[in-house]
């Protein structure tokens, strides 16, 4: 066997966080041999990233980090070294791809210059190899002049043109369009093989990870439940958190008659988990030994990898457990009531070429768009970046006026809009309670009864009543999401507009906010407009779904219906887009 | 870039009409009599009418101001009742000193802007640069101009405390005393005109400093927490290259705006450093223009302020779009 590029020996980071110290990795050890692709799977604060910026040590400094343990990348020890060396290492050994392309490029340098100061190497060459059309051209421009899968490809090609022995990839294709997402794994699995560089892959997408890595290493609260081959704990996982990741994920098979599968919620962590399985509280298997002994990794019997949990044999295996949840109640579409009519909407701003008076000419973003939700009724519009559909959710709502066309509401309370940025759409100063009963000012209740509505509200999004004096900042991005779901449903829109709710959240996340909306919509017969460029979630939460292209709908239709039959080729190439765990299974 | 300029022109011209005319009525509701200040004050009354006559001080506003007007546009700012000269040679005369003072005092407060910014960027939460901020930044300019004459003039001695030079009757070609010594063959002139710019530069710059260094120190703490700052610590770039390369630039626009600003405040500044300097400048020439009420020569130098200000501001905006190719001119 080969000497490993990578080893991780017990290491642990500790990180304080307004002084409360926080052990975000705990006891983490694996090898990584040269080239070889490997996922880092696990929710939202599992400490995936914090591995990746350990590993460069690029841990914020005001955190404190504490690290102890060992990581020896490529023969150098990473732990304790000197600034000189972790930058040496930063310069030659390791490089990393991180999942936010629009803002890794300076702004005000061309990305020449950019890959220039990252070490030697043919620019020109390198932009070419990553797909880019017209690499000199590109290697003058600025970074604002790129798309954000160009960019991408701009920072694989930075990365890997000083050919690291690894590279750290965070996230890399979660901000980007489905059809790129294909592309851009594609181009990292043709470069690492060429290059053999090993990619430590951080996801919370266990069919993305199906669809690249050689091995999966699944983290929960800072430790390693299991690790193995990337096919083996998919198709028979070993750790109870590995299967729930499993079955909360949804794809175009998943039942759309019920609610979705999620794993447990996760309530308050158990300060001290030192001798006990830091699953223990969410476990559905739990016993008594896991909160008295703390597994260690050993092997299992369901493959040849390993895991952290005493009782592996008992892992319910990751099946569909649908026929137990009940069947969401029957359809409340009203077929004569309309709830947003939008007839030859057109729209345009002003971004393009400057004439020589220094003012732009409009470009057109819809071009005659009708669209018709019927009371009760969830339309989905799907498309990928720039193809308009957030401007539509924008007219809707009346936050934009169209230049032509005509927008018509029943409603007298304005819709409701949901955003994908759910702690942005908080006001940072205002406790969460005051925020969700500002919309019954109008209605004049007293101060005893807006705050039993609040409490209501509250409560049927799921959201702890005690948080009601709590800041937006002292909530997990789920939280802040659910209270800005409470928020628009406090007093019942007949409209809800949903902008990317889903986009940034974790598998778990993503079902379990799914499943609410769905349920509140039906709940309080509201129509709804999601807007969304993932077409599985579409097919879930929506009635009806509508594809956009460059400012025109080029497809309506039941869901089902569309995906098994699409006409449109923009529908097809996103069906084929979606990377499911059947498919890559199946392989 | 063509199309930006014409424009700005266009706005350069609109503002000086708009500020003519505000200085131009105040003469009238300012209770100071010109013609009585000419006329000197125990000439007899039909004297002082003749004054008023000669001056066109009987003719109806509107008159009054167009004959300004077309004067202007020939060169011509009018008469200053003081001096008795051409206000357009009065200013060409006086011009230069300030100039070259308030260039010099530019230079100082940006400079010490970006080292106040830095040393608060890599010394976080030091509590005496705060200290030294706050009080630098709450001294009034008359008690820092005060303080830095008592200390290092008329205490100590280290740098002189008023004037452009230690010897008389001086002129070069371009009136700034830092270059035209060079340009005769008298680098030791050049020394000494350094010298005495040092003190009221400085009284000057402390202001621009503060509040520029401030604004820098603010945009660059949050430039560095941008994800691409992170991309060149991931290169393995040092610390220095990191803040020089891509932190300045892109915190460049706040501070920026900030120096245009800062500007207008450093003309009136002026004023106050040149009068406790003797400093033979603009500022000097206006302070004297408002106690013998030469409303003519006040309405001039604002007028020529005016036009500076907002040329310099074409420049901070042209700056931020060189700096920054998102802003487009």
């Amino acid at each position: 066997m080969t000497e490993p590029v990578l080893t991780i020996k017990d290491l642990s980071v500790v990180l304080s966080r307004d002084g409360r110290a926080n052990r975000v990795l705990d006891g983490i050890s694996f090898d990584v041999a040269p080239g070889e692709i490997i996922a880092l799977v696990g929710e939202s604060g599992s400490g995936k990233s914090t591995i990746g910026l350990t590993l460069q040590g690029l841990l914020p400094k005001e955190s404190e980090p504490k690290i102890s343990g060992s990581v020896l990348l490529d023969g150098v020890e990473i732990v304790g070294a000197k600034p000189g060396v972790l930058r040496a290492a930063r310069r030659q050994l390791v490089r990393a791809v991180s999942q936010d392309p629009m803002g890794s490029l300076n702004p005000t340098m061309t990305i020449g210059r950019q890959m220039r100061e990252s070490g030697v190497g043919d620019i020109v060459d390198w932009l070419g190899r990553t797909g880019l059309p017209d690499p000199e051209r590109i290697a003058d421009s600025f970074p604002h002049r790129l798309s954000g899968g160009q960019r991408q490809r701009v920072l694989i090609a930075m990365s890997m043109m000083t050919g690291p022995k690894l590279l750290i990839a965070d996230e890399p294709t979660t901000a980007l369009d489905v059809t790129i997402q294909a592309q851009i794994l594609d181009l990292l699995r043709k470069l690492a093989r060429e290059q053999q560089t090993a990619i430590l892959f951080v996801t919370h997408d266990l069919s993305v990870a199906a669809s690249l890595a050689d091995r999966v290493l699944v983290l929960y609260a800072g430790r390693v439940a299991e690790i193995g081959g990337v096919r083996d704990v998919i198709r028979n996982p070993a750790h109870p958190y590995s299967a729930g990741l499993l079955s909360a994920r949804f794809d175009f098979t998943s039942d759309r008659l019920r609610p979705l599968p999620t794993l447990p919620v996760e309530r308050s962590r158990p300060r001290d988990a030192t001798n006990a399985c830091a699953y223990a509280h969410r476990c559905p298997i739990v016993q008594e030994d896991c909160t008295t002994i703390r597994p260690a990794l050993r092997t299992v019997g369901n493959h040849s990898g390993a895991a952290a949990c005493l009782h592996a044999e008992q892992t319910p295996a990751a099946t569909d457990t649908s026929r137990t949840r009940p069947l969401w109640p029957e359809s409340v579409v009203q077929r004569s009531a309309v709830a947003l009519e939008l007839f030859q909407i057109s729209k345009g701003f002003a971004t393009g070429a400057k004439n020589f008076w220094g003012v732009r000419a409009p470009r057109p973003v819809l071009k005659s768009v009708d669209l018709t939700i019927r009371q009760g009724e969830c339309v989905a519009l799907v498309g990928e970046s720039g193809s308009g559909k957030s401007t539509i959710l924008r007219i809707a709502a009346g936050l934009l006026k169209p230049d032509s066309g005509d927008v018509s509401r029943v409603d007298k309370i304005a819709p409701q809009v949901v955003f994908q940025d759910a702690v942005a759409a908080l006001t940072p100063w205002l406790s969460v309670g005051e925020q969700i009963g500002e919309r019954l000012r109008p209605l004049g209740l007293s101060a005893e009864e807006s705050r039993r509505r609040v409490a209501e509200a509250m409560e049927l999004v799921g959201l702890d009543v005690g948080l009601m004096q709590a800041l937006p900042s002292e909530l997990s991005g789920g939280q802040c999401q659910r209270a800005v779901v409470a928020r628009a449903v406090v007093v019942p829109p007949k409209l809800l507009l949903c902008d990317e709710p889903i986009s940034a959240m974790d598998v778990s996340l993503a079902a379990t906010t799914l499943n609410l909306l769905g349920d509140l919509r039906r709940r309080f017969g509201m129509a709804m407009l999601f807007v969304t460029h993932d077409l599985a979630a579409a097919r879930i939460i929506a009635d009806r779904i509508a594809v956009l292209q460059h400012g025109e709908l080029v497809e309506d239709g039941d869901p089902d219906a569309l995906i098994a039959a699409p006409k449109a080729a923009y529908t097809r190439a996103l069906i084929a887009a979606m990377p499911s765990l059947h498919t890559e299974l199946a392989q | 870039m063509l199309p930006y300029l014409a424009k700005r022109s266009v706005s350069l011209v609109v503002v000086l009409l708009a500020m003519s005319f505000i200085v131009f009525c105040l003469q009238s509701i300012i209770p100071a009599d010109p013609a009585r200040a000419i006329a000197g004050p125990t000439a007899p009354a039909a004297t002082v009418e003749v004054v008023r006559q000669q001056l066109g001080l009987d003719d109806p506003m509107l008159v009054q101001y167009g004959r300004f007007l077309s004067n202007l546009v020939h060169g011509d700012l009018g008469t200053s009742v003081r001096t008795r000269q051409p206000i357009a040679e009065d200013v060409r005369k006086y011009l230069p000193a300030s100039a070259e003072l308030a260039l010099v005092a530019l230079v100082f407060g940006i400079a010490l802007a970006g080292l106040l910014a830095l040393v608060q960027n890599t010394m976080q939460n030091s509590g005496w640069v705060k200290l030294a901020i706050v009080a630098a930044g709450s001294t009034p300019i008359f008690l820092s101009t005060l303080l830095l004459v008592y200390f290092l003039w008329f205490r100590l001695g280290w740098l002189p405390g008023a004037g452009r030079l230690s010897i008389r009757r001086f002129s070069g070609p371009t009136g700034f005393n830092l270059l035209d010594g060079f340009l005769v063959g008298r680098p030791e002139v050049s020394l000494d005109a350094l010298l005495h710019l040092i003190l009221p530069a400085l009284a000057l710059a402390l202001p621009i400093a503060v509040a520029v260094g401030r604004s820098l120190n603010g945009a660059l703490h949050d430039v560095m927490k941008q994800t691409y700052i992170r991309t060149g610590r991931g290169k393995g770039l040092s610390e220095t290259a990191i803040v020089l390369r891509h932190g300045l630039r892109n915190a460049a626009s706040a501070p920026l705006a900030m120096i245009g600003l800062q500007v207008g405040l450093l003309f009136g500044n002026l004023l106050i450093v040149e009068r406790v300097f003797s400093w033979p400048g603009l500022g000097l020439y206006t302070v004297q223009a408002f106690a013998t009420s030469d409303l003519p020569a006040v309405l001039g130098v604002s007028l020529v302020f005016g036009t500076f200000y907002i040329l310099i501001n074409i420049v901070v905006e042209v700056s931020q779009s060189l700096a920054d190719p998102r802003i487009g001119l």
